[in-house]
Formats: structure tokens, sequence, C-alpha cells
């Protein structure tokens, strides 16, 4: 027996089980601290002066009468940048402050600091900017036939047989467009940047990834790294919208020029144009199949709008091509896909990225073919669903469980809900509509979407972890540090269930995560449970070999409830005399194993980690007179390897599901010429309690053997698959094309 | 974006608050704020004094005549919703009242701020764009802008902008009267003629004279109304506008003729919409869904819309038919 596999089951709270979330009751109760509420004494407030116009040059800034402004400290423009004046992600395209021309509304131009965040609009609202407004480039294919490409992702594939020639008995194709969508979460951009006596700079920010926040921050203001600490405060969600920089740069460079701490706090109109969004999609596919519903081949084109700047483009333009035919055996594949640029808001990371926009189009042809060969949709899937061992069209063999088929079983075969029974509330519409159930009309859809999990194309994506393990107060004690972002997601909770597990003891606590410890990697791509819960568990793996090692004897010993325990259950000694005074620390940095890069002409490579997948089966009802839909109940299934905390997998499934139905029937940042259109919760809808029906979720533990205990990322598949299954199902009632995401009453009933 | 200072004044008498308002030319009335502070911060609505009302003694709900109710203008929406005399005799008002924003803002928002609340157009909201309401004489972009909310009913050349309110179109339905005082003395204006069409001046809402207070809404006894009803279609399950929505108050007789109606549209008309073809068309013919059909066609024979929002008028007509239907059913 080895090491690690005597202690786990043992410990309360360890992994398997709904440990309790230590942030849960302070957000309950009102009093968690988000960045927000961040506080300093002598604080400053910064505020933003941004661009108005999508597109334009500018010609003249003129600060004088802000400066004036009594309780102004700073107030500065890209001149005054120090270091590096631009930033960004991967690619270092997106200026600090706009140089000399604006490329999206709501570029950021000029920033400036005061003593109270009312003197410190004020004194933005003095700034006046002379802009010569140029004509902005908003269509995609405007911009793709101008060259304005980020990044073009083929992957072409063909079947060993056939050769290249696209032929079959059946074809369906279909043009498909995804709306822009916000990830509308609910805590701002905020932080507080404090300067130090060494000269740079403390940040305390939500974010997700500390360091590569600090990595940007550090080039713009011309300091090494070490120089630039950050600090991860009260994160109110993120969703992808806290990837790339917001207020980082601009505080910190206020604070440095003031000596003063400043506090920058964005409005929820100002967060839309502060953050990235999900990227608008149009996509054409074609399926070729035989008359019993074999795919024989897929050819699908993708166009994203990536907006104004780079941000993670390319990387959603991978996603989108790479996963571009879903959890499917196709012998042939053609996928182009393209990101491009306009002066439309830039795009970036959302949950799903990139397998969001291609699992609408792709699930809307499966369900087009069903029908053309007269296939019952589930069927049809079933009969092409990968397994293990199925070659994604990149070439890569799927090692791990893709229990595809068992997914769409498990929605399929569970109850359906009852008729509505009259009750008011049960209509289209809720209570406000009048109905009694003439022209209500039930539909049933489903859908399954594929998701790849940690960073991928050969990116070097490691965690780090730090786990200390003392007596404190009498009892052994164990310290997790990482830098790994909490998010709302249970991170904390979980890692502190690891520790528990590996070492045997109950009393873990996770310090807050800043840069004095290595790199977690990002809260996104599903990947931190997988990553930094590995780095923790490895952390933890080391600690215990030195403590087993002083006892001797290593391999047979584990720890159980504080004690070192021999493989015949004896107790050999208590953690509390072995450790006495001392303390074993041990950090780690953890990979997952490598990635490739895509072949640029064929697409072809191991790009990808892992897969995860989820189904859907949407039911519900719509008043086709009036277009209003009520989503009945949403089934899912999804394969999560292990459940590390099943509750919080639940809220996961549940969550990402919402998000999923909200871009079926309601969330979008319109956009007209370059210019949003409805920067408000009360104009951007997203679904509310009523809205959201409730959940059958089944969950499978199929334990990935590449993996942490087997676990596989949870976030993001939800919201994949449950946008195609809701307008699947709204389809099945109405017999409409829904070509087109958010569907509105119009599309329904006319 | 301008900052300007504003002067708070909280007026302890009705005398107070008027004077205030009416002796300084910037100056406007504060009530539940749910309107105005949105409207201040997006610089929409830039006054420099601002006369919070609160204190006075109008939060009243009373019985006048032989059965009528008067609201007074401070009066909550959520607590005017759930009074009993409301519930049991204007039942679609008070289902309009709760289908209208959210419980907390129900709880802030007064009936007389409703009556004076603006409209959602993006445009007008913005602060910037062109608009004839907010900037007379700036044009009007909605008119090629996202107008798939917009008015269809009683618009101009110069303003589409659809009226927001739910419970006003209960009142337009119930005739009701809107009690003021002003700098002139007291006033009673029919609710009709308190809702003005943009015509050529779509910044002129209301025929109140600058400094002159909503003090009551007297809804007058209407045997019918108490089983009216409200619905609203949206495009969600809550806390949404509407995109049409129907109040009917109706009687048919034993021969199965309409021998009562009251009706009136939400989110169709620049103004809270009283149908008054509809009802004219049904008065005394018998009521019947081809009868419904025609009174709604009646209704929107002068509809002007828009390729966005040509869709209101099919769902207005199916949405009238159909309430018109159930309650006959
Ligand atoms: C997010 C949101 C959603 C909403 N949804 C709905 C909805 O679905 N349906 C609906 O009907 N409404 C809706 N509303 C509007 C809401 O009902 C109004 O904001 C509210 O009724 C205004 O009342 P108030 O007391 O807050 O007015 P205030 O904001 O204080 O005042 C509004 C205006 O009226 C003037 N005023 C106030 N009282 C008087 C008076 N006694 N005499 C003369 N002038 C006066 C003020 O000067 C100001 O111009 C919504 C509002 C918000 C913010
Ligand atoms: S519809 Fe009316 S409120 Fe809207 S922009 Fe035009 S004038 Fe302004």
């Amino acid at each position: 027996m080895t090491v690690s596999t005597v202690a786990p089951a043992t410990v309360e709270g360890g992994v398997g089980t709904s440990a309790r979330r230590p942030d849960g009751i302070l957000k309950v109760a009102g009093e968690f601290a988000y960045s927000s509420d961040l506080w300093a004494d002598e604080m400053l407030w910064g505020a933003t002066v941004r661009s108005p116009h999508p597109s334009a040059e500018i010609r003249a800034i003129d600060i004088t009468a802000a400066v004036a402004l009594p309780g102004v400290y700073a107030v500065l423009t890209a001149a005054d940048v120090p270091g590096a004046r631009h930033y960004g992600l991967e690619v270092v395209d997106q200026p600090v402050l706009a140089i000399d021309e604006v490329r999206y509304e709501g570029e950021p131009v000029a920033i400036v600091a005061a003593d109270h965040p009312e003197t410190a609009r004020r004194a933005a609202a003095r700034i006046t900017v002379e802009y010569a407004v140029r004509a902005p480039v908003t269509d995609p294919e405007d911009a793709l036939s101008r060259g304005d490409l980020v990044r073009h992702v083929p992957v072409r594939r063909f079947a060993s047989a056939g050769g290249t020639a696209l032929t079959a008995d059946v074809v369906v194709t279909g043009t498909y467009e995804v709306g822009m969508q916000d990830q509308a979460f609910l805590g701002p951009e905020s932080g507080l940047a404090v300067p130090a006596e060494d000269g740079g700079i403390d940040l305390f920010v939500a974010t997700q990834w500390l360091h590569v926040d600090q990595k940007q921050v550090a080039a713009c203001l011309g300091l090494p790294a070490e120089k630039v600490r950050l600090s991860l405060a009260g994160v109110g969600g993120a969703f992808g919208a806290r990837e790339d920089l917001s207020m980082q740069v601009h505080a910190s460079l206020l604070a440095l020029h003031t000596g003063k701490p400043v506090k920058m706090v964005y409005g929820r109109e100002e967060s839309f144009f502060g953050h990235v969004h999900r990227h608008p999609a149009r996509l054409s596919y074609e399926h070729g199949a035989t008359r019993d519903g074999k795919l024989l081949y897929v050819k699908a084109r993708i166009v994203l709008d990536g907006g104004a700047y780079t941000s993670s483009t390319p990387a959603v333009v991978a996603n989108a091509a790479t996963l571009g035919v879903g959890p499917y055996d196709v012998p042939t594949v053609v996928v182009e896909a393209y990101g491009v640029y306009t002066n439309n808001p830039p795009c970036g990371a959302m949950r799903g990225f990139g397998a969001v926009q291609a699992c609408f189009a792709y699930e809307s042809q499966m369900d087009k073919l069903a029908a053309e060969v007269g296939l019952d949709p589930v069927e049809l899937r079933r009969r092409n669903a990968m397994t293990t061992g199925s070659v994604m069209p990149t070439g890569q063999l799927v090692h791990g469980p893709a229990p595809v088929a068992d997914l769409l079983a498990l929605v399929r075969d569970r109850p359906l809900p009852p008729a509505a029974t009259g009750d008011p509330r049960e209509r289209p519409g809720g209570v406000a509509n009048t109905t009694r159930g003439e022209g209500v009309v039930r539909g049933v859809g489903y859908a399954i979407g594929i998701k790849n999990v940690c960073f991928s194309e050969g990116f070097d994506d490691f965690a780090t972890a730090r786990v200390r393990l003392s007596v404190v107060g009498g009892e052994p004690a164990v310290l997790v540090h990482t830098a790994a972002a909490e998010v709302g997601q249970g991170l904390v909770t979980v890692q502190a269930q690891i520790a528990r597990t590996e070492l045997g003891v109950t009393k873990v606590t996770v310090a807050t995560a800043d840069t004095s410890v290595g790199s977690a990697g990002s809260s996104s791509a599903s990947r931190q449970t997988y990553m930094t819960g590995g780095a923790v568990r490895a952390a933890c793996q080391a600690v215990k070999a030195t403590v087993l090692a002083r006892v001797g004897r290593a391999g047979e010993l584990a720890l159980v409830d504080g004690k070192v325990v021999a493989s015949d259950g004896a107790v050999v000694a208590s953690l509390v005399d072995l450790l006495g005074n001392d303390v074993v620390e041990e950090t780690v940095e953890w990979r997952h194993k490598p990635t490739r890069p895509l072949d640029p002409v064929t697409g072809q490579g191991d790009a990808h980690v892992q897969y995860a997948f989820a189904a859907h089966r949407a039911v519900v009802d719509v008043d086709t007179e009036l277009g209003l839909v009520r989503v009945v109940e949403i089934a899912t299934a999804q394969d999560v390897g292990k459940a590390v905390n099943p509750q919080a997998v639940v809220g996961q499934i549940q969550g990402g599901t919402a998000q999923g139905l909200g871009l079926a029937v309601m969330e979008e940042v319109q956009v007209v010429d370059g210019v949003i259109r409805n920067p408000s919760f009360t104009d951007y809808l997203i679904p509310t309690i009523l809205d959201m029906p409730p959940m059958a979720v089944d969950v499978l533990e199929m334990g990935d053997p590449d993996a942490p205990y087997g676990l596989r990322g949870v976030g993001e598949p939800p919201t994949i698959s449950s946008t195609p299954a809701v307008v699947a199902a709204i389809r099945a009632a109405t017999g409409r094309p829904l070509t087109r995401v958010p569907v509105r009453p119009e599309h329904i009933a006319l | 974006m301008t900052m300007r200072p504003i002067t708070f004044f909280r007026a302890g008498s009705i005398d107070e608050a008027v004077a205030a308002v009416s002796s300084h030319p910037d100056s406007a009335f504060l009530a539940g704020g749910t309107t105005e502070i949105d409207l201040l911060r997006l610089n929409v609505v830039q006054p420099t004094l601002l006369v919070d009302v609160n204190d006075l003694p109008l939060t009243y709900l009373e019985d006048v005549d032989d059965g009528g109710v008067r609201i007074g203008a401070m009066a909550r929406m959520s607590d005017v919703a759930r009074a009993p005399r409301i519930v049991e005799r204007y039942p679609g008002m008070s289902q309009a009242l709760l289908l209208g924003a959210s419980e907390q803002l129900r709880n802030m928002a007064s009936m007389g701020g409703n009556m004076c609340q603006r409209t959602r157009c993006s445009y007008f909201r913005d602060g910037q764009s062109p608009c004839n309401k907010r900037e007379p004489g700036s044009g009007c972009s909605a008119l090629t802008g996202i107008n798939r909310g917009h008015a269809v009913l009683g618009t101009s050349e110069q303003c589409i902008a659809t009226h927001p309110s739910d419970v006003a179109v209960a009142l337009v339905a119930l005739d009701a009267m809107i009690r003021t005082i002003g700098p002139d003395g007291t006033n009673a204006i029919p609710i009709e003629r308190f809702f003005l069409r943009p015509a050529d001046t779509p910044s002129i809402e209301h025929p109140l004279a600058h400094g002159e207070l909503i003090v009551a809404i007297d809804v007058p006894a209407l045997p019918v109304a108490r089983t009216s009803r409200y619905v609203k279609h949206r495009d969600r399950a809550s806390y949404e506008f509407a995109l049409v929505s129907v109040f009917s108050a109706m009687r048919v007789d034993d021969a199965g003729n309409v021998a009562e109606l009251r009706l009136a549209l939400g989110g169709v008309g620049t103004v809270p919409w009283r149908a008054h073809r509809a009802e004219e068309a049904l008065i005394g013919r018998p009521a019947t869904p081809e009868n419904f059909a025609a009174a709604a066609d009646a209704e929107f024979a002068d509809a002007r819309t828009t390729p966005m929002n040509e869709f209101m008028v099919t769902f207005a007509k199916r949405a009238i038919v159909r309430e018109l239907s159930e309650v006959t059913s």
C-alpha cells in the first residue's frame, strides 16, 4: 500500500465531502469584504476618462481645468506612463492610456486622483480631449477582408479513405449567430494601490491571476516584478472578465505619482467598458452523414469578433476550431476559425471560451441532421458519440473517460416533468400572463458539449503551493499558501480539503493569495482545482514524506487524525510529539502533462490536456402567440471525474447552466456602430430566480488517471450545452429555425 | 459629464415645498428618488436644488364619494398595491403595481413620482445622444437606432419614446384625476390630459407648472373595476418593463354583448394608452373573439412602426384578444 492511499476518507472535511466554505456565512450575511470595500487612511480616489468614440485620433488633451480643481492630486495621460506603454495577456498591444488614438468606446484616455471620488469624477469631466472621429470598423467580415486578423486557426483532418472530397448522402447546412454576452459579475472592477517605502507598490485587487497582473503592471510601471506585490482582495465573481487588466496599472500609477494609496472602483456602467466580453460569432456549418446518421464530415467557418485589442482572442479561436465539431467521431473535418480586430468592445475570456459559440452551432446542426435522417436527436448523437480512444479533429487521442453516450442517456432517461398544472406561476411569462394553456406548447431539447480543461497549445502551465505543518496551540495545524484566486467558486475550501486529506490534519488555514508565493496560473479554463489542487496535494505529499522520514519506514506509514499510523493501524507517534517546535514546509511547482502547439496549416497536435463533457435536456413551455418562454426544467449530467466538493460541483453546474440559459433567451450586449447601447443591469437582462427552473443534476465520477484524484474541471462545461438545449427545446415547440441567440419573443411568434 | 453642487431641502409643508421649487428655476421635487437620482447621476437632469417631499403628510389612502379612493402622492407603490380597498375595488391596479419594478423599488417609489417617471429610451438616458426630449431640437436618435422597445402609438417625428409606467395604464383606464397644488393654487387634471403626447414638444410631458406638486390621485368608484385585470408581457419573468401590457375591466350583459369596457395598454404608446377606439368598437357588440380582433385592429390602425418594433403591433393585438377572451370565458 502506498502512502497516499492510506489517509483519504478518514478526515472530516476532506476530499469528497461538502466541507463548509469559510467565506459562506460572511457572504450571505453581507459581511464579506470585497475589493470595493478596501480602505486605507488618507487614500485618494481614482477616476478614468474614457473615449466616447469607437474610433478617433486624439488631437489634443487639455488637463489644465482638472489640475486646477482643489482636491485633485494627479492627472495622468499616456506620456506619464514610466514603463511599457502597452500591456496584454500574451500580445502586448493595449495601451495603458490611449496614445494618439482610441480604438473602442470606453478606452481609457486619462486618469485622475483626488481626495474624494466625486472630486475625481468632476476633475475627469473637466479634461477636454480633442478627437478627430474616424468611421469605426464594426463588421467582422469587413475586418477580415481588410486583413485585420488576430488569428486564423485551421483544423483539417481527412478520413484515410475518402480523400479530401466532401461528399455524403445527407448534407445539412446552417449559419448561426451568437450575440455578445457579458460576464455580468456583481462586484465591479476595483482595487487599492499602496505606495511602498522601497519605491514599489502593494496592490490589493480582485483578479483571476495575480502573477500575470504582476508581470504586466511591473512592466508598465518600469519596476522589477519583486517591487510590485499583489494580494487578492475579495472577488465578486469573474467568469473570465478579470483575466485582462482593468484598473491595476492606473491605480498603481496614481499611487506612485502621488505617494498616497489610491482606490479605484468602477460603477456598473463603467464596468461594461472595463472588461472584455464574450466574442460575438457567426458560424457557417455543413454536416455530411450517411442515411443512418453516421457523420462523414463537418465543414465549418467560424468568425469571432475580437474587438479592438488582442486579449485572449487567439486562444478563443483555437478552442472554437479544435472543439468545433463537438464530442463526436467525425472522420473528416475542415474547420476555419478566424478572430478579427474591429472597433467594437474588446472580447476575450468568458466561461466556455470559444466552445460556447461552436456548441450552439454544431448542436443546432445535429438536431437538423437528426430531423433530416429521421432519427431521435439523442439517438443521432449516440451514434456519433466519441468514446475513450476516439481521435479529435486535431489528431489528439482521447485518453481519459469520454462518457458522451452515458451522459446523454442520463438526461434522456430522467422522468419528464409533469404537464403544467394551471398554476399561474407555471405560465410562460409567469403570473403576468393570462393564457390558460391555449397556444402554449411544450418542447424538449437536448445538447451536449465538450470543453478543454487547463491551458493548451504548449503553454507552460503550472501552479505553485506552499504547505506548512507545525503545532499550534497544542494541535497539529496546516497552513496552505498559494496565489490561486478564489473568485467565488470555492477554491479556498477545496485547498483546505486536499490538505486535510493528504496530511490527516483537520485544522487547515488557507492564507490570502498573494505574489509572495509562486504563480498558480489563472482561475480560468476550469483548471484551478486540477492545477492548484494538484500543487497543494504535491506539496502536502512532500511535507508528509519529510515528516514520515523522521520516523523511518516511510512507505508503510500514514498520517491519520494527527497521528502517524502503521499499515496495521497501530499508532506510531502523534504529530504533536513528532514535530515539537519544528516547522515542516515544502513548496512545490506542479505541472500537468505537457501539450503541444497546433500545426499552423493542418491544426493537428496534442494541444489539450483534458476534455470535459456535460449534457443538458431542457423542457420549455412556449407561448407561441406571444413568444414567451418558460423553461420548465433542465436536467443535466456531467462527468467530473471526482467531486472534490459535491455541493460546490452542483453549484457550478447550476450557475453555469443559468449563464447558458441567459445567453439562450435574453443576454446580449447591444452594440451599434461600436457603441454599447445597454450598459446597465436594467437594460442588459440576466435571468432572475423566476427565469431559472428547477434542475435535475447527475454527477458522474469517472476518474481521469492523469488528474489529481481523477478530477475533471467543472466550471465551464455546464455553460456550454445549456444554451443549445434551451434553444432546441424552443425549436421543438415552435418549429422555428432560431439560428441566433439570444432568441427573442418576436423570433418565436412571428 | 459635468458635476454640479446640489442643495438639498427637506420641505416641512406643502406650501413650503411648492414655494421652494417654484421660486428656483433649476429645482425639482424629490420623492422616492428612484427615477430622479438615477437621472441625476446619468446627467440627464441637472437640478441645483432638490426639494424632498417625503415628510409631507401625503401617504394616505382614503375613501372619497361613493366608493372611490384618494391616494396620497407619497403613498408607496407597495403599500397601495396591498391596500385592501385597492385589491378589492381595483384588482387590476394592484396587479399593475405588483408587476412593476422590484419589491425594493416599490417600497421606495411613490405614486406621484410614478406619474412623473421618465422614459427608458436609452438615447434619452445616455445623456449625450441627440434627443429631442432631453435636448429640444437636437433630433431623435431612436428613429434610426435601437428602437425595439419604442412606441408605436402616439408617436411623432420628434419622439417615439414609450411611457414606461404600469400603474398609470390602470389609472388612465379608470379615469383617475390628478390633484395638484401649485404656485397658483389647487388644480385637478383628468389623467388623460396629464400625459402629453410628444407632438412637437417631447420635452414637455405634463401640464404641470414648475413647482406644481401632485398631492393626490383620485380614483373614481367604478363597479366594473372590481373584476379588472392587468397582464404584462416582457423579456424576462420579473423585474422588467413591459413589451406590452393590457389593463381590462369588462362587463358582458346577459345577451353576450359588451356592456361596459375599460381598456388600456402599456409598452406600446408614448403615453399610458387608453384604447378608446377599441372600447368604442366593442361596447354594445357581442363579446366574441372576432369582435375583439376587429377592435384591436381599430386601435392600431394608425400605428407607426420601425423594422425593429413592428412585431409589437401583432403582439399587442394578440394580447388584447387573448385578454378579452380570457375575461369572457
Ligand atoms: C430598475 C427600475 C425598474 C423599474 N421598473 C418599473 C416598472 O416595471 N413599472 C413601472 O411602472 N415603473 C418602474 N420603474 C419606475 C418606478 O416606478 C419609478 O421610478 C417610481 O415610481 C418613481 O417614484 P419616486 O417616488 O421614486 O419618484 P422620484 O424619483 O423621487 O421622482 C420622479 C420624478 O417625479 C417628480 N415628482 C416626484 N413626486 C412628485 C410630486 N408629488 N409632484 C410632482 N412631481 C413629483 C420628481 O421631481 C421627479 O422628476 C422602475 C424603476 C427602476 C429604477
Ligand atoms: S425617442 Fe424620444 S426620448 Fe428617445 S431619443 Fe428620440 S426624442 Fe429622445
